[in-house]
C-alpha cells in the first residue's frame, strides 16, 4: 500500500477544549504519569532513534518512482500486431492498477475522516462520501464484472457496449 | 516427616491406581477433572536420604525429542543470528532509501527504484533489468507471430497450388498417353 503524500486530508483540526481555572490543590495526577513517561520511555527512544538517524545520514541514496512511457492503445492497434497487443495489455495492466490504488486512498481517507469527526461524521465527512460514491461507479463501470480473466479486450468490449447503450438511451430520450 | 512420608506413599499408591485404570479404562478427559498429576508412573524407592522420599518416576523417553529440539535450534540460530545481525547492521547503519522526484533529464537505474538497500543490491547485482525481460518476451512474440504468418501463408499456397494446379507443388506422376491401349474406346459397338 502505497502511503497517501497528501498529509493535509489527515490532519485533525486543533482541539477547541477551554483552558479550565484551577478550583483544586491538588496537583494534576497526569502530569506526573507523563513525566515519568517522558523520561522513562520518550527520551531514550528519541535518542536512540536520532542517533540512527545521524549513522544514516552520512550517505544519503534514494529511490524513485517509475514512470512509463504511454503506448498506443488497444483501440489504436491494428489486427494481428501481436506485439502492440502486448504494450497496450501491459499498460491497460499498469493503469488498473493505479486506479485500485486510486479507490483505495479515497477509502483510507474516508475512514479517517470518520475517525477524526467521530459523532459528526454523517454531515461532516459528506464530500469525501460522495468522493468514494464516484469513484467506486467509476471503477465498477470500468473495471467491474471483468472477472479474473479479464484483459484490455474485454474491458474495450465493455467499454464499447457501454457507449452504445448510451447511444441508444440518447436516442430514446431525444425520441 | 512420617506424617510426610505416608502422604508421599499414598500418593504414589493413588498414582499407580490412577496409571492402572487410565492404561485399562481408556481415554477420559483429564484435562477437564484438573487435578495434578505427576509424570508417568511413580515407583516409591527406599534408601532414602534427608528429607522425604525419593521417587523413581518412570516415564517414556524424551532423548530423542530433546535432541531433536536442541539440534532444530542449533542449526536454525547457525545461519539465523549471522542473517539477523547483518539485516540489523544495514538497518541502522545503511537505512532504507528516501523518495525523490525524478531529477530533470536524468534516468534512474532500474535498481534505483527500490527502497530497502538489500532489494536495490540483489536487483543490481543478480536480477535482470525488467525491461530487458519485456523486450525478451516482445522477441518471443515477434517470433511466435512471424511463425503463424508463415504457417498460414503455406497453408494458403498450398491450397491455392492443388486448386490451380499452376504451381511447383501438387505435381504427380501420371502414364505416358502414347502408352494408354485405346481399342476398348475405337469402334462404338464394342
Amino acid at each position: 500500500m502505497p502511503e497517501d503524500s497528501d498529509w493535509e486530508a489527515y490532519k485533525v483540526p486543533p482541539t477547541r477544549t477551554p483552558v479550565s481555572e484551577r478550583t483544586t490543590s491538588v496537583p494534576n495526577p497526569a502530569t506526573f504519569f507523563q513525566t515519568v513517561f517522558n523520561y522513562v520511555v520518550d527520551a531514550p527512544v528519541t535518542f536512540v532513534r536520532e542517533w540512527i538517524e545521524r549513522q544514516q545520514a552520512k550517505n544519503k541514496f534514494y529511490y524513485y518512482h517509475q514512470k512509463f512511457r504511454r503506448v498506443p492503445d488497444l483501440s489504436e492497434c491494428l489486427e494481428g500486431d501481436y506485439l502492440c497487443f502486448f504494450e497496450a495489455e501491459a499498460q491497460w495492466r499498469r493503469d488498473r492498477m493505479v486506479d485500485q490504488e486510486i479507490v483505495e486512498i479515497v477509502r483510507e481517507r474516508l475512514g479517517a475522516c470518520k475517525q477524526r469527526e467521530g459523532p459528526n461524521q454523517f454531515q461532516n465527512c459528506a464530500k469525501e462520501v460522495e468522493l468514494l460514491a464516484q469513484v467506486t461507479k467509476a471503477y465498477q463501470d470500468r473495471y467491474g464484472d471483468l472477472g479474473v480473466h479479464g484483459n484490455a479486450r474485454t474491458c474495450l468490449m465493455k467499454q464499447k457496449h457501454r457507449m452504445m447503450e448510451e447511444r441508444k438511451a440518447q436516442a430514446n430520450a431525444s425520441q | 516427616m512420617a506424617a510426610m512420608s505416608l502422604l508421599l506413599r499414598a500418593a504414589a499408591a493413588w498414582g499407580a491406581r490412577r496409571a492402572a485404570s487410565g492404561a485399562a479404562g481408556g481415554v477420559r478427559l483429564p484435562w477437564l477433572a484438573g487435578a495434578a498429576r505427576l509424570p508417568g508412573t511413580v515407583a516409591p524407592v527406599r534408601h532414602s536420604s534427608g528429607h522425604g522420599k525419593k521417587m523413581f518416576i518412570i516415564k517414556a523417553t524424551s532423548f530423542y525429542d530433546t535432541r531433536f529440539l536442541n539440534l532444530l535450534r542449533f542449526y536454525i540460530f547457525l545461519t539465523g543470528i549471522p542473517v539477523a545481525l547483518f539485516i540489523t547492521y544495514v538497518n541502522i547503519f545503511i537505512g532504507e532509501a528516501e523518495l525523490a522526484e525524478i531529477p530533470e533529464g536524468y534516468v534512474p537505474e532500474y535498481w534505483e527504484y527500490y527502497k530497502h538497500p538489500i532489494s536495490r543490491w540483489i536487483a543490481r547485482y543478480f536480477l535482470d533489468p525488467p525491461e530487458k525481460h519485456y523486450e525478451k518476451q516482445m522477441a518471443l512474440l515477434d517470433i511466435e507471430a512471424k511463425k503463424t504468418e508463415l504457417r498460414l501463408t503455406e497453408l494458403e499456397a498450398r491450397r491455392l497450388m492443388r486448386h490451380r494446379g499452376d504451381g511447383p507443388w501438387y505435381h504427380y506422376e501420371t502414364p505416358d498417353k502414347n502408352l494408354v491401349d485405346n481399342s476398348m474406346k475405337s469402334t462404338p459397338d464394342n
